[in-house]
């Protein structure tokens, strides 16, 4: 095993902590959609959680499964609705893809990422939580929704000629 | 050669003064110490117009006048030294050919020195991806060849040109010599039958649609302003992809109340009935390039699309190979011609119906843009989504210009931002090479610092690691630049390249790191920046922080002062 941990800091580390297994466990399930998803898990999230990282999933899926390419929870994927399909699906992957490079999603062969590593990184998927808060509490979003409303101003600036040239020390 | 009571490098500045340089960007040579000496000498007040700019790298010089360009439409100065500055220059020369961005180069040449700091040819180096190039023999010639430069630079397809002066030239006595009269180019236009039967199309669809893309200056963005508000047509944009489009939140930017358009002009870009589309990059290639250069991609009808077909989304009908900018005011003013009483008032009507949708469709947009952004927000690292969701509310009643490329942070200023200005966004790094960001950054800041706005350079760590040295042209030139590190501390699409072929090949899926990650140690930003004389803070993972932060980096480049915030962030 290579450094995985070594990229992960404090804040991450508490926001995925292995704790959440336990006690976040049914509210996680309850993210994934389609009554195939709330199969249960089989592996370890602990090594599943060195394992994600050290295979390069947070590469496409974020540390939390939340964002990059192609977030993991919240989306109801039937990919990920058991470890079998999961497992699947790593396996096949490359196969389809074209041999140049690519975002697209690797492959992981039982040559470099076996059934029972596959199902601990996956039992780790299954821990992620969504944090997706509502608008209207962020002021942040809310003014950005707003400011679309903001009436558009002409610019004089762009066809002002330069005030002053030099400032050099 | 005694010392010139008036040399001719003093001529050279003062070309560059009647052109309008603003600033000359180098990193110091001896082949042009004579012509460094007048920038900083000549003229009253001296270092003025062009002011030197001091660069750490020549291909920083180069990336300088990339943003200043991008964001100006118009050319800075880049001054290398004989064939090792060339040579340094020559990646960045090579991303502004890509981008068409109009800069003038100056190469000092110097045969007596140091013999493997010149060349024969010192622009053969760099022609493959140069518009324009002389080599002259005579201080006249040399003061024609600057004006030249810039002629050929600004007359589409824009793009770098170079001068190569010897020292000889620069040192000599001009004597009664003057400056040349310039002659600014011709850029031609449609002409007067073209124009009139665009407007008459114009005026006499129902529903008139007007495609932007990107024109040269910002004088030709308020031409189309100035004729998709006479004539009532809802427009598209590329502002959210590059500089030099159409005013995003326009109230005439948009679908529009009807998406069935019965005539649609395309300005540089489709779909359109008629395209007017200017000589691109790639006409030039066939007499300049002979080593290929591009692996083809100039080579290609590169940016044009036609009618081959159907079902293509940017189908152009009809192109006429005109440029754009140029033909608008002919249009317009045939426009007004032909403006009756009956059009006005439909238009009128026209107006205000697309305004309202138009409105209706960003708002839209802006709740589903959020919507999915909010995924993750409390994500540590921070995401890159809310990176930029957390800066917009903060500069969006302000005069910003984000000029960093933004492809590897989610380019989430694209949904959540509103670009409004010709130089809002300035796109890619040109031919998708790393080491830019921070040397173009400061361009724009030089053109930004002159007109009372501030650039926002969200800054990959992998891409500043090439040239950091601009970071510290930032702060001895005291540049209005918010840095906002994206420390992914990896070349993270290279790391998921990797990824991918260790698992086609089916082995080592947890060795991709290795040669493709920035890791043991971790690269300190902030450290980074104050050794360049630039305050900052972090690395913050914190996305709580992160709001805070960028407010005291806004206070900080408001008072003239660059600032860096090292964020760690989500991969992508």
């Amino acid at each position: 095993m290579s450094t995985p941990v070594t990229m992960m800091t404090a804040q991450w580390r508490r926001t995925t902590s292995i704790a959440l297994v336990a006690g976040l466990a049914s509210a996680t399930l309850a993210l994934f959609s389609s009554a195939a998803e709330q199969k249960s898990p089989s592996g370890n999230p602990v090594r599943g959680k060195q394992l994600y990282y050290a295979h390069g999933c947070y590469e496409c899926h974020g540390f939390n499964g939340e964002t990059g390419a192609r977030r993991l929870v919240g989306t109801g994927s039937s990919l990920i609705a058991d470890p079998n399909a999961f497992i699947t699906f790593l396996r096949l992957r490359a196969d389809a893809a074209p041999l140049a490079p690519t975002q697209t999603m690797p492959s992981y062969p039982v040559t470099t990422l076996s059934d029972a590593a596959a199902r601990d990184i996956y039992s780790y998927v299954r821990t992620f939580v969504l944090h997706a808060p509502d608008p209207k509490g962020i002021a942040t979003l809310q003014t950005i929704i707003d400011s679309g409303k903001t009436p558009y101003k002409p610019s004089t600036s762009p066809w002002q000629p330069a005030r002053s040239t030099s400032r050099a020390p | 050669m005694g010392i010139a009571r008036r040399p001719g490098s003093d001529l050279m500045v003062q070309t560059l003064k009647e052109l309008g340089i603003e600033f000359l960007a180098a990193n110091p040579g001896s082949s042009f110490e004579a012509l460094q000496e007048s920038v900083v000498n000549y003229g009253t007040p001296p270092n003025t117009m062009p002011e030197f700019i001091t660069a750490l790298h020549e291909e920083s010089a180069v990336d300088m006048a990339s943003g200043y360009g991008r964001a100006e439409g118009k050319p800075m100065c880049a001054l290398v030294h004989g064939t090792v500055g060339l040579q340094h220059a020559s990646m960045a020369i090579y991303q502004a050919y890509y981008f068409g961005t109009p800069m003038v180069l100056i190469a000092g040449r110097d045969d007596t020195f140091i013999q493997p700091h010149t060349a024969n040819d010192m622009a053969a180096m760099v022609r493959g991806f140069t518009k324009w190039d002389a080599q002259p023999t005579t201080l006249e010639g040399a003061l024609q060849a600057l004006q030249e430069a810039y002629r050929q630079a600004v007359t589409p397809p824009t793009a770098p040109t170079l001068v190569v002066i010897d020292t000889e030239l620069q040192k000599l006595e001009a004597g009664a010599l003057t400056v040349p009269k310039y002659k600014p180019p011709v850029i031609s236009g449609v002409d007067r039958t073209a124009a009139r039967e665009i407007a008459e199309k114009l005026l006499g669809a129902t529903n008139p649609r007007i495609s932007v893309g990107q024109l040269r200056t910002p004088e030709g963005v308020r031409h189309a302003i100035e004729l998709a508000e006479l004539v009532g047509a809802s427009t598209s944009t590329t502002a959210t992809s590059g500089p030099m489009s159409f005013p995003q939140r326009h109230p005439l930017c948009g679908p529009g109340a009807n998406t069935k358009y019965d005539f649609t002009l395309g300005l540089e870009t489709g779909p359109a009935d008629i395209a007017l589309v200017g000589p691109r990059i790639s006409s030039l290639t066939a007499a300049r390039d002979k080593s290929g250069i591009g692996f083809g991609g100039l080579r290609a009808e590169h940016g044009r699309e036609r009618a081959e077909g159907g079902g293509r989304r940017n189908v152009i009908v009809a192109q006429l190979d005109v440029d754009a900018e140029a033909s608008l005011p002919e249009i317009t003013r045939a426009a007004k011609e032909l403006m009756t009483r009956s059009h006005q008032r439909v238009i009128g009507e026209r107006t205000a119906k697309h305004a309202a949708a138009n409105e209706e469709a960003r708002l839209s947009a802006l709740r589903t843009a959020v919507d999915a952004k909010r995924v993750g927000w409390d994500a540590s690292p921070v995401s890159t989504a809310r990176l930029y969701a957390e800066l917009w509310p903060l500069i969006m009643n302000e005069d910003w210009c984000l000029a960093s490329p933004t492809n590897f942070s989610g380019a989430h200023h694209r949904q959540l931002w509103a670009h409004d200005r010709p130089y809002s966004y300035l796109g890619g790094a040109g031919a998708a090479g790393l080491g830019y960001g921070a040397g173009a950054c400061a361009g724009a800041a030089l053109a930004a610092r002159a007109r009372g706005r501030f650039v926002i350079n969200v800054q990959t760590d992998g891409d500043l690691n090439y040239a950091p040295g601009a970071l510290w042209s930032a702060a001895h030139h005291r540049l209005p630049m918010l840095t906002i590190m994206h420390n992914n501390r990896a070349y993270h699409q290279e790391l998921m390249f990797l990824e991918f072929m260790a698992g086609l090949r089916g082995r080592g899926t947890d060795r991709a790191h290795i040669g493709s990650t920035l890791r043991n140690p971790f690269i300190d930003y902030k450290k980074m920046a104050e050794a360049y004389g630039m305050a900052g803070e972090g690395p913050i993972d914190n996305p709580n922080l992160l709001q805070a932060a960028l407010r005291r980096g806004l206070a900080s480049v408001k008072r003239g002062e660059p600032y860096m915030i090292d964020v760690l962030t989500q991969p992508r």
